[in-house]
């Protein structure tokens, strides 16, 4: 599956350099593509997000930090739907893009610390980090490409630098409570990810409301 | 001190409060958030479940908390959402935003908190059923199909992408109870195929949020599916009574041409045609037969077969009609099919004949043979073609009454002497009309005396012409008269015309030829018994002594045998051979002892000249 996503994501740089070129595909498609592969990524955070709950710590709870405390919270998005379908669409891409990037290296350090995950459901989480990940660089990727049809506010990406240092926690208990809490914080995003995504390919396909 | 009174205060006070209050109250129990959800994203609602309220009338209170913000709200609506609910609207909805919320439920006695929940908005979105839910049958090709169409959930802000809803369709037959599930997608309309006709359907839709919850079904439609005929089921129901009547047809024809179809397709097989082959034979299974019945009875040829096979058991004597007479008189004595025709014959049937120009000594020899079965040694002799008679006592029909006596023709015969003997006692059985006289011969042939038996008659042909009798007469020659019409019969009838007396019969009486005159007639001479073969008595004639025949050559020559004397060719009728040494005819020598010895009262064809006695 990781290397279809890697041949998807492949296909769609293609396709987005085409379009770039060519502008034969519409950008309604494209971002369809897009949101469909958001869509994917939401559904796999929030996967890996249960599988960690099932085997929570109870004091884990306790000490879980907030979810503003995601080093991504900072970035303002809209709250609402007024405001976010205020929000124009090179922005909201911005947006985008801006998370997809502030994401690229807490992944990695997701990926490789959950190769030693003290949780039962270890090789699935490993499994599905590893995917997050690819599929985050994909999209990002293919945005990258895509947001030059949105004009210039869409190039400018928010830099969202991750703090948690190289490695969570060493202990076990802090290793899971860090764990969840960025995964958590992932879920989040790429939920706005990909809403976002949707709605843009919602207002681009005006002569196709069946897509929204 | 204040303590204690503050303690003591509030003991009375938690013990007397039960029973101020009467029955059994209590704060209330610990209310619970059950769930809170969200219809389009831009509200929500929660509700709770309430604990035992304690007897006393409680309050509910939801505080909620946002994560960005350390201030506790109270939930701005407790109606909208029904009993135990908390109604957010929009204004106090935010989104990607963790609320905090507890529920307090209070009485007089106190309150209780419920667990704090931490829910994200975006993550309890459960939408309104679908809206507006159409069904209507529709025919694609004669084929009937349901066509669903829906709308979203008012509520839901579907048109800007806000929420993106995919849905689910199922249908079922009324009397069913498995739902038959489609997912639909994003669409909004939705074809179902594979219907049956006459059935009334159930059409169902919901929907759910790409992350979130299946809404509730939507209300149920119903729809009746009208009844229709198949057009295709017509043209198979005619494809299939057309075939079954070609098939009638063919089944028809088969049976009457069952017999030419069977001969085409399955010929016969041919059969065996071997020769001797039995078919019912192989079926029985036996194979000895079959295989027996294949062999050619003459292939190979044998190289010995018993010539005495050959032999003819009974001889039809051909006598004239008085002999026949005399013959025919015999027939009780002896159960010979003694045919006494004179009339020709050949040798093949058997019969004697007088004017047969075989001689009699021919059946003889036959009829000897057939005696001799056994013995081989006479295969080889010269008297090959000289049977003689069968001397058992069952065979010798023709013979024993008349040519008994007559057996000895080939010259070596080991069981001569018993064939004579039995010979004998057949004749003398036979021809117990032998009295002394001729003329009580047959009247009464039982006697079985031997006296009675004296000279041994036979009919001794001697040429074809005339058949001579020769009687063996102990009287003189001139009783030997060979005539032509002389038979046995008439010897038995007759009165020794000639004074012909019949002697006094001795068991043993030879005669001898005495002479032959011109007539061609042989005399015979008794010769008296007892003689010894050298030592005969003067009164034996002096002459030729002929004792047995020796056979008869192509001439049709009797040959004689001289004992121990040179054998004289008798003429025509009566020919002794030539001399018979040892030496010479070792064979004969024997024979000769044993027909002398053999002899008892009658005189074999070879001893017909003159015999030496004993």
């Amino acid at each position: 599956m990781a290397q279809r996503k890697t041949n998807g994501s492949k296909l769609f740089m293609m396709v987005l350099y085409m379009v770039a070129a060519c502008s034969a595909i519409p950008i309604s498609d494209l971002l369809d593509r897009a949101s469909q592969r958001s869509d994917t990524l939401h559904s796999l955070s929030t996967t890996l997000t249960q599988d960690l709950d099932s085997h929570f710590p109870p004091m884990g709870r306790v000490i879980t930090p907030r979810p503003s405390m995601c080093h991504t919270s900072s970035l303002h998005t809209p709250i609402d739907k007024e405001q976010a379908l205020q929000v124009s669409e090179a922005d909201l891409l911005s947006l985008v893009r801006s998370l997809l990037q502030a994401w690229r290296d807490p992944l990695v350090i997701l990926s490789t610390s959950a190769n030693t995950l003290p949780h039962p459901a270890q090789n699935s989480i490993s499994t599905k980090v590893q995917e997050l990940l690819e599929h985050t660089k994909s999209l990002g990727d293919g945005l990258d490409i895509l947001s030059g049809k949105f004009g210039p506010a869409a190039q400018s990406i928010s830099s969202l630098p991750y703090r948690g240092g190289n490695d969570i926690s060493q202990d076990r208990i802090s290793r899971l409570t860090n764990f969840h809490f960025l995964m958590s914080c992932f879920r989040r995003d790429s939920h706005k990810i990909d809403s976002f995504l949707k709605v843009l390919r919602c207002r681009a396909a005006k002569l196709q409301p069946e897509m929204c | 001190m204040k303590k204690v009174v503050e303690v003591f205060l509030l003991f009375l006070l938690l013990v007397f409060t039960p029973h101020a209050k009467g029955t059994g109250n209590s704060p209330p129990g610990k209310p619970t958030l059950n769930r809170c959800r969200s219809p389009e994203k831009e509200t929500f609602t929660c509700w709770w479940e309430p604990g035992s309220d304690g007897g006393l009338p409680t309050t509910f209170a939801l505080y909620y908390r946002k994560e960005t913000s350390e201030t506790v709200y109270e939930c701005p609506d407790y109606h909208t959402a029904g009993k135990n609910s908390c109604f957010f609207n929009k204004n106090d909805t935010s989104i990607w935003v963790n609320y905090n919320i507890t529920v307090v439920a209070t009485n007089a006695l106190g309150s209780t908190f419920s667990d704090p929940v931490d829910i994200d908005v975006v993550y309890i979105v459960k939408p309104n059923p679908p809206e507006r839910v159409t069904v209507i049958v529709l025919e694609d090709k004669s084929w009937p199909f349901l066509r669903v169409s829906w709308e979203p959930p008012h509520k839901a802000d579907t048109r800007s992408g806000w929420i993106t809803l995919v849905y689910q369709i199922r249908v079922k037959l009324e009397q069913e109870k498995d739902w038959e599930t489609h997912h639909a997608g994003q669409q909004k309309m939705f074809n179902v195929f594979s219907l049956r006709s006459g059935g009334t359907y159930l059409v169902q839709v919901r929907c759910k949020p790409d992350h979130g919850f299946w809404s509730e079904w939507s209300s149920t439609s119903y729809v009746k599916v009208p009844d229709y005929f198949h057009r295709e089921k017509s043209v198979w129901i005619l494809i299939m009574v057309f075939s079954a009547f070609i098939f009638l047809i063919l089944t028809w024809l088969l049976h009457m041409n069952s017999h030419s179809l069977k001969h085409c397709i399955l010929p016969p097989v041919p059969g065996p045609k071997i020769k001797g082959f039995d078919n019912q034979l192989l079926k029985n299974g036996k194979s000895e037969e079959l295989f027996s019945a294949l062999v050619v009875s003459d292939f190979p040829p044998t190289t010995s077969y018993n010539y005495e096979d050959l032999l003819v058991e009974y001889l039809e004597v051909n006598v004239p009609e008085e002999q026949e007479l005399m013959l025919e008189e015999n027939k009780d004595l002896h159960d010979g099919c003694l045919k006494s025709e004179c009339s020709t014959s050949d040798s093949d049937s058997g019969r004697g004949s007088c004017d047969s120009h075989t001689l009699l000594m021919d059946k003889c020899g036959e009829a000897k043979e057939e005696e001799r079965q056994t013995d081989q040694e006479r295969m080889g002799t010269e008297a090959e073609d000289m049977v003689s008679p069968d001397m058992s006592s069952g065979r010798v029909k023709t013979w024993p009454s008349v040519f008994s006596p007559l057996p000895q023709y080939s010259s070596n015969t080991l069981d001569e002497q018993s064939s004579l003997e039995m010979a004998k006692q057949h004749y003398l059985s036979d021809s117990q009309f032998l009295p002394s006289s001729t003329s009580s011969y047959l009247t009464q042939p039982g006697h079985g005396t031997k006296e009675a038996l004296g000279p041994s008659y036979w009919e001794f042909c001697l040429s074809n012409k005339q058949p001579h009798l020769l009687h063996p007469q102990t009287q003189a020659r001139q009783q030997l008269q060979a005539h032509s019409d002389v038979d046995i019969s008439s010897i038995g009838r007759k009165q020794a015309p000639a004074g012909l007396q019949s002697p006094l019969l001795r068991p043993t009486e030879y005669v001898e030829v005495q002479r032959v005159n011109e007539e061609d007639m042989v005399h015979l001479q008794p010769v008296v018994s007892g003689c010894g073969q050298n030592n005969c008595s003067p009164q034996m004639p002096q002459g030729e002594d002929y004792s047995k025949v020796k056979g008869v050559d192509s001439d049709n020559v009797l040959l004689l045998q001289r004992n121990m004397m040179e054998e004289d060719r008798l003429k025509e009728n009566c020919y002794t051979s030539s001399t018979v040494t040892t030496t010479q005819k070792p064979t004969a020598m024997p024979v000769q002892d044993e027909m002398v010895l053999g002899m008892n009262g009658y005189v074999d064809t070879a001893t017909m000249c003159i015999l030496p006695t004993y």
